[in-house]
């Protein structure tokens, strides 16, 4: 009990301590980012993978989405970083670790994420909007902000996590890169019906599907004739039917779909 | 009720170290455990004496009251609930109806195995800044007499008293600070404990230890980098072998015969950067066979020479007798983390054979001597290298099994690949040192993962069973000619032994990253398996 007491005790301390902690980031240049990288491949590799896209050794997430789950502040960050997540592999960071590199490395995740004053944008966000929910037809498998359809990833905070040259391959060439999670199942049951749907979730015995009328199924593998994964997009590619003009305005309008906006 | 019967008849008498199991209640549930008891210790199928089953290591019960025929009715008995939220790596212990379960981080419970009510718990204090490669892990204890042992983050080993969880002495077997922890169950080998380390990450010299199992005091040390007054040194470029890892992070076996100890060794340090230790590294990524009683080395093999990719050779080795170009063979039988299967005579080290049993892109074979042909542009670089398997291996850590009733092995196997990079890196004690890193290339779901049930005379694979998206979880084979394993997506299920046909399974909420382990109760097989943060028990009604 004494231990228990003893490690919540610590945990609020060093929650204090991150709290205390000005929420910015004082080491922010250049050498800062290189030094981040340097000290990124020393200690946080072999979990979250060389360039922090996730690791398979101990599941490291992916660190360059720009979005954590166990945060979402500067200091918070800091704050997993130099103490760790409890009851997880990760750990805080070497104690002997200056405070120092801890906002390096921060320095050097932040520039794997897209900055959108960086970017170069040609076109024009509002007119992207329009086309999204209007001849681009993207709100009929997306939702922003809880308007939408079901059948693709919720684009709501899609500029945080894809920069510009990404949203375009995105769109330009949807099966290029296709997430698991939005693998097409095609499901043949035991009576010869099929049934096909965006793959929710597969585990060794069963399968959850999402259909093209946004129902919902469960599967147990065992009593179904065949299952086959199609692992390209369902997603039309947006060359065919809009102009480089209109590419442009979407992704500039999907570049600017974050938290804040 | 017949054996019920039979079993109370029995309990006057000194029953328990023939073999019998006293039903609850009806004799103390704890006795000694003696070095005799563990040199029979497949003769006592109710009791899970050590971390692998059995000195031979098979994972292999001789209980078959749940068999092929019956464990599609398995249910649940009870679950355990570690307190310390983490992810259980544990192989509980089960001796005379109590079970021994280590807990994150360095934690030891005593639990009725018939209920699940705990009798005691060992909390180890650890310091706060510790150094350990992958997760705050135990996977479990080595028990001698009234005394259970276990190694512990902060790279000690302690005694633990069997019926109190008090502490009777606590050994430091090497300085924490300077990247060095503790994982793995030691063994016993008559009246040592012989215990392993880890840090293969951290730039530490790797060695195997023993240790009196009365006092806690070393009796010997063996490096798994020999010094500069061994000719084997000269595998080892400058002074890289003092920082060169080699770690003895799991378990090891011991042939009661010829009294030799086997243990794997882990991956050279840094783990990608082999520029900085040119050369062939010995005795990293192999198979050690020591003297029990002096640590004496009697012959090595090593499965890897310069490894690049962290293919630690840190597997259980399973000796089995089998026939192998029709003789009789005392063997070794070793699916590497490199993707090859090995079977090796294990009295002289002699290479037998050497098959992909987990798909592989490095090599292309292994040759007469075991020694592999490496393919041209397998090494990391600083752009990436894509090669199979990934830095999780053909398997891992993760425990085979070996069925002496159907002759096969059983492994997890997985045909990942990874995309290895280099850089440099230098040494500074307490550091992590390893010289590059690896990235997943896709997803892993796909990638194919499998139970692969091999036949160890010539490498076929007679069936495979798949898991989605992946598993990291040991094996379980029994008389009942069923094998039990788990997944990553929670479940725990069992297979037929002869055909890899699924015969049952169940949902347990969290990644199975445990081996299953079973024995009885009161005259009743149960089945136990930790899965996330529980421990979970299973029997027939
Ligand atoms: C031993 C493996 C390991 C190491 C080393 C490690 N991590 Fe982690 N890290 C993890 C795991 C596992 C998680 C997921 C924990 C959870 O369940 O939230 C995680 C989570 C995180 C998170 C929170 C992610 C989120 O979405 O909330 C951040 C940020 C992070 N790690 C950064 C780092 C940095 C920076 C380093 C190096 C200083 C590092 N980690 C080293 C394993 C590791
Ligand atoms: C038929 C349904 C459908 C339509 C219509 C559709 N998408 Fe998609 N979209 C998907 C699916 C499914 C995915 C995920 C698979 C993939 O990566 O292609 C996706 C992925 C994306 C992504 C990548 C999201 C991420 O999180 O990485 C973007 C951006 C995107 N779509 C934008 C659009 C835009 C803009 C339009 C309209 C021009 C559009 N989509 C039309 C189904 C659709």
């Amino acid at each position: 009990m004494s231990r228990l007491l003893a490690v919540t005790v610590l945990v609020t301390a060093a929650a204090a301590t991150a709290g205390a902690q000005d929420a910015e980031n004082p080491f922010t240049d250049g050498p800062d980012r290189r030094m981040g990288e340097t000290s990124f491949r020393v200690h946080c590799t072999l979990c979250h993978g060389y360039d922090a896209q996730g690791g398979a050794e101990t599941n490291g997430p992916d660190l360059t989405t720009g979005r954590f789950r166990r945060t979402s502040t500067l200091a918070g960050l800091f704050d997993v970083i130099r103490n760790g997540v409890p009851g997880t592999a990760m750990l805080g960071i070497n104690p002997d670790v200056s405070d120092r590199v801890v906002w390096q490395i921060i320095t050097y995740l932040d520039s794997l994420t897209p900055n959108l004053a960086d970017a170069d944008l040609r076109g024009d966000a509002v007119a992207g909007r329009a086309l999204f929910a209007g001849k681009g037809n993207c709100a009929a498998c997306h939702m922003v902000d809880g308007d939408g359809g079901r059948l693709g990833p919720d684009l709501s905070r899609v500029g945080e996590r894809r920069d510009p040259d990404e949203l375009r391959a995105d769109l330009l060439d949807p099966s290029a890169e296709v997430e698991p999670r939005w693998w097409t199942m095609t499901v043949m049951r035991a009576d010869g019906s099929v049934v096909e749907g965006l793959r929710m979730n597969e585990d060794t015995f069963t399968l959850r599907l999402i259909d093209a009328d946004e129902q919902l199924w469960a599967f147990s593998k065992g009593r179904l004739r065949s299952f086959d994964r199609v692992r390209t997009s369902s997603m039309p590619a947006a060359g065919g039917t809009l102009t480089d003009a209109e590419v442009d305005d979407l992704i500039a309008y999907l570049f600017s779909l974050r938290k804040e906006s | 009720m017949k054996r019920l019967a039979m079993v109370v008849a029995l309990a006057a008498c000194a029953q328990v170290a023939s073999g019998q199991e006293p039903a609850s209640g009806t004799a103390p549930s704890f006795s000694p455990v003696t070095w005799e008891r563990l040199l029979d210790a497949a003769e006592e199928p109710h009791n899970w004496l050590m971390y692998s089953g059995t000195f031979s290591s098979q994972r292999f019960s001789r209980l078959d009251q749940i068999n092929a025929g019956n464990v599609g009715d398995l249910k649940l008995k009870w679950a355990y609930q570690i307190p310390v939220i983490d992810r259980a790596e544990t192989t509980p212990l089960v001796v005379d109806g109590v079970m021994f379960v280590t807990e994150a981080p360095s934690n030891l419970t005593a639990i009725d195995a018939a209920t699940g009510g705990v009798y005691w718990r060992y909390e180890h204090e650890l310091p706060d800044d510790l150094r350990i490669c992958c997760g705050r892990n135990n996977r479990g204890v080595a028990v001698l007499g009234n005394t259970l042992f276990m190694s512990t983050l902060d790279a000690h080993l302690v005694a633990i008293d069997a019926r109190s969880g008090n502490l009777l002495w606590n050994t430091e077997v090497a300085e924490y600070s300077q990247g060095y922890s503790k994982t793995a169950a030691p063994l016993i080998v008559k009246d040592k404990v012989v215990t392993g380390i880890a840090g293969g990450e951290f730039g530490i010299r790797g060695f195997l230890d023993s240790y009196n199992a009365e006092s806690g005091a070393r009796e010997w040390r063996t490096y798994t980098i020999p010094g500069p007054d061994h000719p084997d040194n000269r595998s080892w470029s400058g002074e890289s072998w003092r920082t060169g890892g080699s770690p003895t992070w799991i378990t090891g076996s011991y042939d009661p015969e010829l009294d030799l100890v086997y243990w794997g060794t882990g991956n050279p340090g840094p783990d990608y950067n082999g520029e900085m230790r040119l050369g062939d590294n010995l005795y990293s990524d192999s198979v050690l066979a020591l003297d029990g009683d002096t640590g004496e080395m009697s012959w090595y093999f090593q499965f890897t020479p310069h490894d690049v990719h962290d293919w630690d050779a840190i597997q259980i080795p399973i000796l089995a007798d089998i026939e192998f170009d029709g003789q009789p063979r005392k063997a070794m039988l070793w699916a590497n983390r490199n993707a090859f299967f090995y079977v090796l005579d294990r009295a002289t080290g002699e290479f037998l054979l050497g098959e992909p049993y987990a798909r592989q892109t490095w090599a292309e074979r292994i040759d007469d001597q075991g020694r592999p042909v490496r393919l041209p542009d397998t090494f990391p670089t600083e752009d990436g290298t894509v090669v199979s398997p990934s830095v999780l291996g053909g398997t891992n850590w993760w425990s085979p099994a070996f069925s002496p009733r159907t002759g096969l092995f059983y492994v997890n196997a997985f045909d990942g690949e990874a995309d290895y990079f280099v850089r440099e890196d230098d040494y500074e004690a307490g550091f992590r040192f390893i010289g590059g890193g690896q990235q997943q290339v896709e997803a892993i779901d796909n990638y194919v993962n499998a139970i692969r049930a091999i036949d160890p005379a010539t490498a076929e694979r007679r069936w495979e069973f798949r898991i989605t998206p992946q598993s990291r979880a040991g094996v379980l084979a029994t008389a009942g000619d069923v094998v039990f394993s788990g997944g990553i997506d929670g479940y725990f299920f069992a297979l037929d032994a002869e055909t890899g046909e699924e015969l049952w399974h169940m949902q347990l909420g969290r990644l199975v990253q445990a081996a299953p382990i079973t024995y009885a109760v009161n005259g009743e097989q149960q089945v136990t398996v930790a899965a996330g943060n529980v421990v979970y028990t299973f029997g027939l009604d």
